[in-house]
């Protein structure tokens, strides 16, 4: 699980190693990587919120 | 870009330097790094190419070098955006609407509203006569602002979206029908500064400019007050019988500023869509007809209603003076009291 979420936040910031994406490829279900992005997708724009929503005070 | 006449407006001027030089800097990296390499590496002086297909750490650099600098120029960008959002604790409320095809301005609370009028005249823009020193930047009555005072805009417009951009105190502020945008100022050194409409309205878009004549705290009270007794005199004036040319003076003098950039001054109009005034004997034969085209204007043509943007006694000169101009001779005086009747 944490491998999926690390390969995620890598896919976020744009780069990825070369042998993690072959592992990816080879080993996990699309699926879960394609829930995982949504799920942390959701995570990052609540942050960005609450911490406008913070800031603003 | 001016540096501008108030700390908000040197504020965003430094800021856009600063993001200026950002970006000479990348472009000086960036286009000098290539160069470089295309010179230095090039096939005549026997270079090989490399080849390799990733480099993490080289990704990871390129990609968050950019991220912190947009951050940098995102910072001090919205800490500016946050202080022209704030319009509150102002001292003087200015309403300003765009009509077709000047501006409206009136000091709430003060009982003081007039239009401001392009007051280059035609011939100069039909290259009959002589350029003056500011062509299509001058008007007939620039709106009065103190200095050293916040002041409050609240931007509307009566027909379609215009924009009021004067560009000494960074505002460029659209005027949409039916919304009321805010914007703000405290200017900090007198002056007159010129600006124009910046969203394409229409025929005389290029022909509303807008003027601020931006004075002392002492002299803009002094004027406010004139301004004030003055319109309470107009006020008095309502219920009292006015003499015929009295009427057509001040009939004339709204005309010229209201009217005519249509009808044109002379009565003629420019067919087919701004019929003539002159001769028009829908017009001669009906004074009631005439004076609620004026007040409620004409739907679906251009003439707009000015029932809220005159007061009755303009309302009352005007309806005389074009009933009685250029051989219409009708000999009609409309009393300002009358208008008051009909604006119930």
């Amino acid at each position: 699980m944490w491998g999926v979420i690390k390969s995620v936040l890598a896919a976020f910031f744009g780069v990825q190693k070369e042998r993690q994406r072959q592992h990816d490829f080879e080993h996990g279900k699309p699926g879960v990587f394609i829930l995982v992005g949504l799920l942390m997708g959701v995570v990052f724009v609540v942050m960005i919120a609450a911490l406008a929503i913070y800031l603003a005070g | 870009m001016p540096v501008g006449v108030t700390d908000l407006s040197a504020e965003i001027f430094s800021l856009h330097m600063t993001i200026f030089w950002i970006c000479v800097v990348i472009g000086l990296v960036v286009f000098g790094v290539m160069f470089y390499s295309l010179f230095k590496f090039r096939r005549s002086q026997g270079a090989k190419s490399a080849h390799f297909h990733e480099n993490t750490t080289v990704e990871v650099i390129w990609t968050a070098v950019p991220l912190l600098i947009l951050v940098g120029m995102a910072v001090p960008a919205t800490a500016t955006l946050q202080k022209m959002y704030d319009a509150s604790d102002a001292e003087l409320d200015v309403m300003i609407t765009g009509q077709q095809w000047r501006w409206r301005y009136e000091y709430l609370g003060e009982d003081v509203a007039f239009n401001s009028n392009m007051s280059t005249p035609r011939a100069q823009i039909a290259g009959e006569e002589e350029r003056g020193e500011h062509y299509l930047l001058e008007v007939d009555e620039p709106l009065v602002l103190p200095i050293n005072r916040k002041v409050r805009f609240l931007l509307t417009a009566d027909d379609v979206i215009h924009s009021w951009w004067v560009p000494d105190f960074a505002v460029k502020q659209d005027t949409i029908p039916g919304f009321i945008n805010e914007n703000w100022v405290r200017i900090n050194e007198p002056g007159i500064y010129r600006g124009q409409c910046a969203e394409l309205c229409g025929m005389d878009h290029g022909f509303m400019p807008i003027v601020v004549h931006a004075m002392e705290e002492d002299d803009f009270d002094d004027w406010l007050a004139e301004r004030k007794e003055a319109a309470e005199a107009e006020a008095m004036g309502v219920d009292r019988e006015w003499e015929m040319a009295e009427l057509m003076e001040r009939g004339e003098q709204v005309y010229g500023s209201i009217c005519a950039s249509c009808h044109q001054a002379d009565g003629g109009g420019s067919p087919p869509a701004f019929p003539a005034l002159a001769g028009n004997q829908e017009l001669i034969d009906d004074v009631d007809w005439h004076t609620d085209v004026v007040l409620n204007g004409v739907s679906g043509t251009a003439m707009p209603a000015f029932r809220s943007n005159l007061n009755p006694v303009e309302l009352a000169a005007v309806v005389t003076y074009s009933r009685n101009a250029w051989g219409n001779d009708t000999g009609d005086a409309v009393q300002p009291a009358e208008i008051v009747e009909l604006l119930e």
